[in-house]
């Protein structure tokens, strides 16, 4: 099986005192812990603003263990996407910032829509997962 | 001004052929800012007692809309089978499976945008953060 492990620092100084949040987690198929995630997508792409692009082009299975990394590279940090699943707005990801989240695709319209404002974004993303429906040919 | 950083490491030498490494770090800010985020809801620990059933985490109304709110998740539980399902807005965003962690940001865009959470089984943890953009 591969092992993928994905970890998070957060560290801050907000509070009075101190603060260092740390945790990792090894990527394991759903319900499982003899198999891990073996397949991934990862990309890179450039969106102009105003434009909504599906960064994920094919269904990943429904109801999985699903992993979505995407960072914004903008340097600007008046840029930002919008990430919307299934017509939802979710958050935005503003030039710099990343975000790490289970990923349901629970039906064939839960897309993962991302819309570029303020100039053309620069998006890293990676997808983990357990398999996907292709689009024929 | 207040100086939070997320750093995210993934690492995989058996996934492809060649050794997967990413790291980056994310200093979080206000929307369109380079003013670091002031507000937290504070590091929690929620456990959902005796039966499962939907909890709202956070309600959309009462955090500032269009922001860039972030939230960290983490399910504690050590049974591979147990996860909480995170929805915005009531739509499913995905399964956080036993150790899983994330972070995700929100933008409570309007007073539906609730943040809720869905255990599997019952009497399983969850801890959070909410690092927010007043």
């Amino acid at each position: 099986m591969a092992t993928t492990t994905a970890a998070v620092t957060l560290t801050s100084d907000l509070l009075s005192d101190n603060m260092s949040v740390s945790a990792s987690t090894t990527c394991m198929k759903a319900g499982t812990t003899a198999d891990g995630l073996d397949q991934m997508e990862y990309g890179y792409v450039e969106i102009a603003s105003g434009t909504a692009y599906d960064i994920i082009g094919n269904t990943p299975t429904a109801s999985k263990a699903s992993k979505l990394y995407i960072k914004n590279h903008s340097t600007d940090e008046t840029y930002y996407i919008s990430v919307v699943l299934d017509a939802q707005a979710i958050g935005k990801l503003y030039g710099g910032d990343w975000m790490f989240i289970p990923a349901d695709f629970h039906d064939a319209n839960a897309d993962v829509e991302i819309t570029a404002t303020g100039g053309t974004n620069k998006i890293c993303y990676a997808l983990f997962h357990e398999g996907t429906t292709l689009v024929a040919s | 001004m207040a100086t939070t950083t997320a750093t995210i490491t993934m690492s995989s030498t058996d996934l492809l052929s060649d050794e997967l490494a990413l790291s980056t770090t994310a200093t979080l800010t206000t929307a369109g800012t380079s003013t670091g985020l002031t507000g937290t809801a504070g590091l929690a620990r929620k456990t959902v007692s005796g039966s499962h059933a939907q909890y709202t985490l956070f309600d959309g109304s009462d955090y500032t809309a269009d922001k860039a709110h972030k939230l960290y998740l983490k399910n504690t539980s050590t049974t591979a089978a147990e996860y909480f399902l995170i929805t915005v807005n009531a739509e499913d965003v995905g399964r956080l499976y036993a150790g899983d962690w994330a972070l995700i940001p929100w933008s409570a865009h309007d007073n539906d945008c609730d943040i809720k959470i869905d255990p599997s089984a019952n009497d399983m943890t969850l801890e959070y953060m909410l690092l927010t953009d007043d």
